[in-house]
């Protein structure tokens, strides 16, 4: 019998082998590229080339260039709804509060609470290169911000939901994404501002020199590429999506633990 | 000759042998063991010694690579800081596993010597 067993695990095995090699020819990606992505790859980063000079982001990484500025406008607009999606979670847990004398709970053990607070800074480190890289190196805004908030997570999972609840200002962060989403706007608009003061053309959402729109965010900071608007755009775009995570987990795990006040 | 490079990348080979050997260990004790702790025991085995120690070696191996340049030291810090977090979380995991289901009453020792903690479980 345990032959039987044996010879069925290895065809099983041996037929999905055969399965994915033969697949894979299908599936793999082949060497061809279509002319829109061959654009894209060609004016990411082409200060060299003088006519696709007009329409190069000056980003290594496509994904970026290609999210917050070719279709920046739709970034935009995504970055919002987040924001409406959190604040109607507040409205509808609006008037929550920890009850006064309820327990904070024990959590899990002293060892995995050690680790944690250890491992905190680091995951808040991974997050801020992973945000403040994303014009370099795959990775951006909103990956960075989804890595901080996994440190509310962890709060919540290994201390209690009463534990953060107690020591997370909500306003405070709720502020602070107010502030995050202010500075994407206002980057959006930073060019155009300025086109109206030195009467100039130019754009909204306008981030390189465009034909007729000589003016141009900065390219680099001592040497150090930021690429314009898009350093700037991951940067609040990081702050934001950290703290609405972070709300949005908090209040999602609270509605059980507390009381409602007659607070309108 | 026995230059720093070759004795470094002597090293990091022992230690990536000694974690390729310590993952097989570690399946066969997953596979062989009676109980759950005993078999979490035998996985943590495979992630200390078997990752680690694994890490460790490609870092020191990492360093005697000269076509890298400077960017083999951003390599061995990369991998010394994984090593790092897996000795943490690896421990600290299977720490938290075997207290949840001793706590939850899910798995029984058995077989059993002894059971301070909850006797009942024993046996």
């Amino acid at each position: 019998m345990r032959i039987v067993e044996i010879a069925v695990i290895i065809l099983i095995v041996l037929a999905f082998g055969l399965l994915i090699t033969v697949a894979f020819s299908y599936i793999a990606p082949g060497t061809r590229i279509r002319p829109l992505g061959e654009f894209y790859l060609y004016a990411t980063y082409n200060p060299y080339d003088p006519i696709v000079r007009l329409f190069t982001v000056m980003s290594p990484e496509g994904v970026t260039a290609i999210v917050w500025d070719f279709r920046g406008l739709d970034t935009l607009f995504e970055t919002s709804v987040f924001y409406l999606a959190i604040i109607g979670a507040l409205a509808l847990t609006r008037g929550l509060m920890p009850a006064p004398r309820s327990e904070e709970g024990q959590g899990l053990s002293v060892i995995v609470k050690s680790v944690t607070k250890i491992t905190a800074p680091m995951i808040l480190a991974v997050g801020a290169s992973v945000g403040l890289h994303g014009h370099l190196t795959p990775g951006g805004g909103f990956q960075g911000g989804s890595v901080i908030a996994v440190i509310p997570m962890l709060m919540i999972v290994i201390f209690s939901v009463l534990f953060l609840a107690k020591r997370m200002n909500v306003t405070g962060f709720l502020i602070l994404r107010s502030i995050g989403l202010a500075i994407i706007g206002f980057t959006g608009v930073a060019l155009f501002i300025a086109g109206l003061v030195l009467g100039v053309p130019a754009w909204v959402f306008q981030n390189m020199p465009k034909p007729g729109a000589p003016l141009s965010m900065p390219v680099e900071v001592h040497g150090a590429l930021i690429s314009g608007t898009l350093w700037f755009f991951n940067l609040a775009e990081m702050v934001a999506v950290a703290s609405g995570f972070s709300i949005a987990f908090l209040i999602l795990l609270l509605v059980k633990e507390v009381e409602f006040r007659g607070k309108s | 000759m026995l230059d720093g490079a070759t004795v470094l990348r002597v090293i990091g080979s022992a230690l990536v042998c000694l974690g390729a050997f310590a993952a097989v260990v570690s399946a066969i004790g997953f596979h062989r063991f009676k109980n759950f702790y005993l078999r979490l025991h035998a996985s943590t085995v495979g992630t200390i010694w078997g990752t680690v120690y694994a890490l460790v070696g490609t870092a020191l191996i990492s360093l005697t690579i000269e076509e890298f340049g400077a960017t083999k030291w951003f390599i061995f810090g990369n991998i010394i800081v994984t090593a790092i977090l897996v000795f943490l979380l690896g421990s600290a995991g299977s720490h938290t596993l075997a207290r949840g289901v001793h706590k939850a009453r899910v798995a029984r020792v058995q077989p059993c010597v002894a059971d301070k903690l909850d006797p009942e479980l024993c046996g």
